[in-house]
C-alpha cells in the first residue's frame, strides 16, 4: 500500500512551511543577542530601517503600538526589554523585500549590551548538589522529589553499592525542514500559516505571548518536514505576526540550519546520579539524583524534571526508590520537548547503571532484566499501576536474538540490552469530523502530516477499519483553526492513538445516522465501487446520494464529529515528598538489543546491528509501525554517538549547523530489526499503542552496554564519540 | 549577490581575465563547492566570477609511472576510476573521503588544492605521494612540488594571473587512514598517508588535522628503512610521528587524543602498504 503523501513528495508537489509563498510577500530576519546574558542599554533600529529594501524593523519598544493588549506577557516577553538570557535571542525582527536586503538591515543593528555574570554549566553552579535551601533560589525553576521504603537505611547497611554519575549533553530535533512560518495580519485577523505539530498549541502560546485573545489568532498548518517536538510550540509564530502587523504585508520568517541549534528548545545537558543497592541479586534500593539544565525556561513552568523523572529508574519492580531533580536556570534557550523530551538519557544512565548491577550480581544482564521488570499490575517508582505490558515478552525475544548473534559475530563485538518505558500520551484531548459523501469519506483535522505518516495513514486506517472502507476512498483534508475540530497534536506518540478512538467515534455515529436512514434487518455495511459508495444492507444497496438530504448534497454529505479525551494516570501522592509529576497512562515497553564493534585503539564505536522489539498493543498498519521504529532507533544512534550541542565560556553554541552538529547520516544506520510485540492492549484503537517515541529511549544504553560487553568499559557520558570511548579505554 | 560571470575558453582568455582584474575583485570558479558558500553565506564578494568551465583540463591519463589530473576533473571521476583503485588504493580512499557523494560530482581536484584548506583529506596523500603541480600563466606552464605549491592554510604560490593546470602523482604504493567522529559529511580528526618509492626505497609519511597545514613527518619517514619494515620499525614510526607533531586542540579532538589517533593511524597505514596484495603494487 502506497501512503497517499508518498507520489506528492516523490514529485516536490507538497507545500511545506519553507516552500510557502503568497504575492507581495516580505521576508524576515531576526537580530539576535551577541552575548548569553546581559542588560540591553540601548538597541538602534535607525539605520536597519533605512538600509535598501527595508519595510519595517520591530524590537520591544515597538510593541506597545502593534499589540492591542500592550507589550503581551510580561513573563514571555517578544522581544526582551532588558535583561537577554541566552546567546542568540531574538532581540529586533526586520522585514525587507528579499531575504538578502533584510540580512544585509540586520548587520546594521546597533544592540549595546552589558554583559552579566553568565549561568553557563550546571556543574559549575551545583558542583555537588544543591542544598535544602537552595528550593526557593532564583536558579531554580523545579525542585521535584518523591521517595517510598527505606531507600536511605538499604543503601547504607548493603555491602554492595553501586554508585555513579552520568552525564548527558544538549540535543537538538533538527528537522530537515526548518522551522518556517508564512504571517498576515490585516483587518484585525491575526493568521499565521506555519510548520507545525500543533495548530492550536500555536494559538494558545502565541496568544499568550502578545496577548491576544486566542479567537483572534487562525492558524494553520502546512506540511511539516520532520517535527519530533521542536514544532510542537510556538517558536517564530510571534515575530512573523508582529512584522506583519508593522508591515501590513505578508510576512515570511523562517531559520537557519545553524540557527535550528541556536534556537530550537530541546535537551539540555544533566547530571544523573544513580545508587543502587544489591541483595542477593536483586536490586534493593535505588536512589536517583538528577541535576538538569532546563536554560531559560521560566521559574515554575519547566516540564521536564517532572515528566522524564518519573522514567528515571527504569521499569523496574524495586521495594524502595527515591527520585529527586533539579531543573536549574541557565544561560542557554529554554528546554523543551524532544522525542521523548529527555527519557533515552534517563534511560541510558539506568541501563548503563542496571548493567552494572547485573555484572556485579554475576547475572546475564537479559535475565537480570526479567528478575526486575515490571508486569501487568505492577507498581512504578511513583506508585501508578502498569497495565498490559509487553516488557517480558520483548525480553524473551531479546534473549533469544542475542544468542543468534553471538554465535553469528566474530569473536570481540559487544552485544548489549537495554529497555525502556514510555506512555501513550492519550490523555491530550483531540476531536475529529468526518464527512461521507457520494464519492468518499474526508477526515477534517488541523493537524498536518509530520512524515511519521500517523495522519495520513494511521488515522485513515482506522477509519477504513471503522467504516469498511478502503483506504483509497478516504482522503484527509486539512483545515485551520477557525473551523476545524480541536486537537492537542501530533506528538507524544498519541496521534493515530487518541485522534484514532475519535474517529472511532465519529464513525460510529455515522453508521447509527446511516442504519435510521436505510432500515433492515441485515446488518449495514458501506461498499466502494471505486468511484461511488454505496449503503447494503443484505441484498438491499442504495447509492450514497440518494440518502442525503439538500444541505448534505451541497455540504458534501454526512458530518459527524467524535472526540478522545484520556486520562492522565494517578500517582500515588504518599509518595511525593516536593514538586508535581505528571501522571501517565497507558505504559508501552521497549526492549533493544545492538552489536558494535570497538575500535580499541581508537575509540571508534561501529553499530554493526540492531533490533528493537516494541509492545505495539495492537500495530495498526505495520509499514507505517516498522518506519517509525527505525527511524527512532537511527535518530537515537545520533544520540548516543554524535549529537551534542556544545557551548563556550562565554555560553554561546560553537557547533551551530550540519556540518558540526552531527546528525547520522544513513552510513551509521546499520539494518534494523524491528519487532512489534502483541498481545498487551493500549487504549488506542483496537488496543494500539503509541509508536513514535519508544524506539528512541534505549537507544544510547543499548549502544553503550554494547562497548562495555566488547571492551569492559563503562562509558559514563553520550554521546560515545571515539575520544570519550578512548578515555573509557584508558588509551589516553 | 550579483556579479559578472565570465567563461572563457581557452586558458590564454582565463589568464587575460584574471591580469585585468583588480585585487580582490574577481574569484575564480572551479566546481564552486568551498565559493558559492562563501558569497552565500558574505564572506566573500567578488565583482566578478571566473568559470573555468569552458577550458578542457580534464585529463586523466596513466602511464606506467604516473598519473596526471587535469584540475578541473571532479573528484568522482577518480572514485570511478578502476585503475587508480588499483594501483594507487591510499588516493582513492582519500578521493572517496572527500565531503558526499554529491559534493564529488562537483567538487575538482584543482579547487582542492588551490583552495590550500588545513583540513582537506586530498593533501596529505598528494603530500605523501610528492605530487607536481603545473600552474598556466602568461608565460606558459611552470611545474613545481605540490609541497612547495602550498605554503599556509589558504595560501598557494600561485602567481598573479597563474591558474593550477594540472596535478602529477607518481603511481606508488600507497595508504590513506583517517577518522571523523561521523565517518560521512564531517571533518577528520586526523588523517594520515603514507607512500613507498620504490625506486628511492624511502617512505613518505604525511599528515593532516594536527598542523595548521597537512604536512610531510620527516622524522617518522626517517624510521621507516626498505620495503617492509619490521613491526617494532613501524611501532618507532608511529612513536615518532605522534611525538614530533605539532598537535593542537580544538573542538573537533584535544591534543592527546589526536596523538593516540595520529600513532594508531600512521601504523595502520604503513602495514597496509607493506602487507599490500601483490596486484597493487606497480
Amino acid at each position: 500500500m502506497i501512503r497517499a503523501d508518498a507520489p506528492l513528495k516523490v514529485r516536490g508537489g507538497v507545500e511545506f512551511g519553507v516552500d510557502l509563498e503568497t504575492p507581495g510577500m516580505l521576508h524576515a530576519v531576526l537580530v539576535r543577542s551577541p552575548v548569553a546574558h546581559g542588560q540591553m542599554r540601548a538597541l538602534h533600529l535607525e539605520e536597519a530601517r533605512r538600509s535598501p529594501g527595508v519595510v519595517c524593523a520591530v524590537s520591544h519598544a515597538e510593541l506597545a503600538a502593534l499589540l492591542p493588549a500592550g507589550s503581551g506577557d510580561p513573563e514571555r516577553p517578544v522581544f526582551p526589554q532588558e535583561e537577554v538570557m541566552y546567546h542568540g535571542q531574538p532581540v529586533a525582527a526586520i522585514a525587507a523585500h528579499t531575504l538578502a536586503e533584510a540580512r544585509r538591515a540586520a548587520k546594521l543593528v546597533k544592540v549595546a549590551i552589558d554583559p552579566l555574570p553568565l549561568w553557563g554549566d550546571i556543574e559549575s553552579i551545583y558542583p555537588e548538589w544543591p542544598g535544602s535551601d537552595e528550593g526557593n533560589s532564583p536558579r531554580i525553576n523545579a525542585h521535584v522529589h518523591a521517595r517510598f521504603g527505606e531507600v536511605d537505611r538499604i543503601l547504607e547497611r548493603s555491602r554492595e553499592v553501586l554508585r555513579e554519575k552520568y552525564r548527558t549533553s544538549g540535543i537538538v530535533q533538527m528537522a530537515l525542514e526548518p522551522h518556517a512560518c508564512l504571517a498576515h495580519v490585516t483587518g484585525g485577523h491575526w493568521r499565521v500559516t506555519t510548520s507545525t505539530q500543533s495548530p492550536y498549541g500555536v494559538r494558545e502560546d502565541a496568544a499568550s505571548i502578545l496577548g491576544l485573545p486566542e479567537e483572534r489568532i487562525v492558524v494553520e498548518a502546512s506540511w511539516v518536514g520532520g517535527g519530533f517536538g521542536g514544532k510542537a510550540a510556538a517558536l517564530l509564530e510571534p515575530y512573523a505576526l508582529v512584522l506583519s502587523a508593522a508591515a501590513d504585508r505578508p510576512v515570511k520568517l523562517q531559520l537557519s540550519y545553524a540557527e535550528e541549534v541556536e534556537l530550537s528548545r530541546s535537551t539540555l545537558p544533566a547530571v544523573i546520579r544513580i545508587e543502587s543497592a544489591l541483595r542477593d541479586g536483586r536490586i534493593a534500593a535505588r536512589r536517583v539524583r538528577l541535576l538538569l539544565d532546563s536554560g531559560a525556561s521560566l521559574p515554575g513552568r519547566d516540564f521536564a524534571t517532572g515528566y522524564a523523572i518519573g522514567f528515571i529508574a527504569g521499569p523496574y519492580q524495586i521495594d524502595a526508590v527515591e527520585l529527586e531533580g533539579y531543573a536549574v536556570r541557565t544561560n542557554k534557550p529554554p528546554f523543551g520537548p524532544h522525542r521523548a523530551p529527555f527519557v533515552p538519557q534517563c534511560a541510558f544512565a539506568a541501563e548503563s547503571h542496571t548493567d552494572g548491577l547485573a555484572r556485579l550480581a554475576g547475572m546475564d544482564p537479559i535475565a537480570f532484566r526479567e528478575r526486575h521488570g515490571l508486569r501487568e499490575r505492577g507498581l512504578t517508582p511513583l506508585g501508578q499501576q502498569v497495565g498490559p505490558f509487553g516488557l517480558h515478552a520483548g525480553l524473551a525475544r531479546a534473549r533469544e536474538m542475542s544468542a543468534v548473534w553471538r554465535a553469528e559475530l566474530p569473536a570481540g563485538t559487544g552485544i548489549g540490552v537495554a529497555v525502556g518505558f514510555w506512555s501513550t500520551g492519550s490523555s491530550a484531548g483531540g476531536e475529529i469530523q468526518i464527512r461521507l459523501g457520494p464519492t468518499g469519506l474526508v477526515l477534517e483535522t488541523v493537524e498536518a502530516e509530520i512524515g511519521s505518516g500517523s495522519v495520513v495513514r494511521g488515522l485513515v486506517v482506522v477509519a477504513s477499519r471503522s467504516l469498511g472502507l478502503p483506504p483509497e476512498a478516504i482522503r484527509v483534508e486539512r483545515t485551520d483553526t477557525a473551523r476545524g475540530p480541536m486537537d492537542s497534536g501530533v506528538y507524544g506518540s498519541r496521534t493515530t492513538a487518541a485522534l484514532g478512538r475519535a474517529i472511532q467515534e465519529a464513525a460510529l455515529r455515522l453508521l447509527e445516522e446511516l442504519a435510521r436512514r436505510v432500515p433492515g434487518p441485515d446488518e449495514l455495511k458501506l461498499d466502494w465501487t471505486g468511484a461511488q459508495v454505496r449503503v447494503r444492507r443484505g441484498p438491499h444497496s442504495v447509492e450514497l446520494a440518494t440518502v442525503l438530504t439538500e444541505a448534505e448534497r451541497l455540504g458534501g454529505g454526512i458530518a459527524t464529529q467524535g472526540r478522545h479525551y484520556g486520562r492522565t494516570g494517578e500517582i500515588d501522592s504518599g509518595r511525593v515528598l516536593a514538586g508535581s509529576f505528571y501522571g501517565y497512562g497507558d505504559f508501552i515497553g521497549a526492549v533493544q538489543l545492538a552489536a558494535v564493534d570497538v575500535d580499541r585503539e581508537t575509540g571508534r564505536v561501529r553499530v554493526l546491528r540492531y533490533a528493537a522489539f516494541q509492545d505495539a498493543g495492537r500495530v495498526v498498519d505495520a509499514a507505517t509501525y516498522r518506519a517509525q521504529v527505525e527511524g527512532g532507533v537511527a535518530m537515537g544512534l545520533g544520540e548516543a554517538l554524535t549529537e551534542e550541542t556544545r557551548w563556550d565560556a562565554e555560553g554561546r553554541i560553537e557547533n551551530a549547523g550540519l556540518l558540526d552538529y552531527r546528525v547520522p547520516t544513513l552510513l551509521e544506520v546499520p539494518p534494523i530489526h524491528v519487532e512489534a510485540i502483541e498481545g498487551f492492549p493500549g487504549a488506542g484503537p483496537d488496543g494500539a499503542k503509541g509508536g513514535g517515541e519508544p524506539p528512541v529511549i534505549p537507544v544510547p544504553g543499548a549502544v553503550a552496554n554494547a562497548v562495555c560487553d566488547a571492551t569492559g568499559a563503562r562509558v559514563r557520558e553520550m554521546p560515545l564519540t571515539p575520544e570519550r570511548v578512548a578515555r573509557a579505554l584508558k588509551l589516553i | 549577490m550579483t556579479f559578472t560571470l565570465l567563461a572563457p575558453a581557452t586558458g590564454e582568455e582565463a589568464v587575460a581575465a584574471l591580469l585585468a582584474a583588480g585585487p580582490g575583485e574577481l574569484a575564480v570558479l572551479a566546481g564552486g563547492t568551498d565559493l558559492l558558500p562563501d558569497i552565500d553565506e558574505g564572506r566573500t564578494a567578488p565583482r566578478r566570477v571566473l568559470s573555468l568551465r569552458r577550458l578542457p583540463w580534464r585529463e586523466l591519463n596513466w602511464t606506467s609511472t604516473e598519473l596526471e589530473v587535469g584540475a578541473l576533473v571532479p573528484l568522482a571521476s577518480l572514485e570511478r576510476n578502476a585503475e587508480l583503485r588499483r594501483r594507487m588504493p591510499g588516493l582513492f580512499e582519500a578521493v572517496g573521503a572527500v565531503g558526499g557523494l554529491a559534493l564529488r560530482h562537483r567538487a575538482t581536484l584543482g579547487g582542492n588544492l588551490v583552495r590550500a584548506s588545513p583540513v582537506s583529506d586530498l593533501i596529505p596523500i598528494l603530500l605523501a605521494l610528492e605530487a607536481r603541480v603545473g600552474l598556466y600563466g602568461a608565460q606558459g606552464e611552470r611545474e613545481l612540488p605540490l609541497e612547495e605549491f602550498l605554503q599556509s592554510p589558504r595560501r598557494t604560490s600561485l602567481a598573479p594571473g597563474e591558474l593550477l593546470r594540472r596535478v602529477r602523482i607518481p603511481a606508488r604504493p600507497c595508504a590513506f587512514r583517517w577518522q571523523r567522529v561521523r565517518p560521512a559529511n564531517d571533518i577528520s580528526q586526523l588523517a594520515v598517508a603514507v607512500a613507498y618509492d620504490p625506486l628511492g626505497g624511502d617512505w613518505r609519511v604525511a599528515t593532516a588535522g594536527v598542523a595548521p597545514l597537512a604536512r610531510r613527518a620527516p622524522g617518522a619517514e626517517a624510521a621507516l628503512h626498505g620495503v617492509a619494515p619490521s613491526d617494532a620499525e613501524i611501532r618507532a614510526c608511529a612513536d615518532v610521528a605522534a611525538h614530533e607533531a605539532p598537535v593542537r586542540a580544538d573542538r573537533r579532538a584535544t591534543d592527546p587524543y589526536r596523538r593516540l589517533l595520529l600513532r594508531a593511524l600512521v601504523a595502520r597505514a604503513v602495514r597496509a602498504v607493506r602487507d599490500r596484495p601483490l596486484e597493487s603494487s606497480s
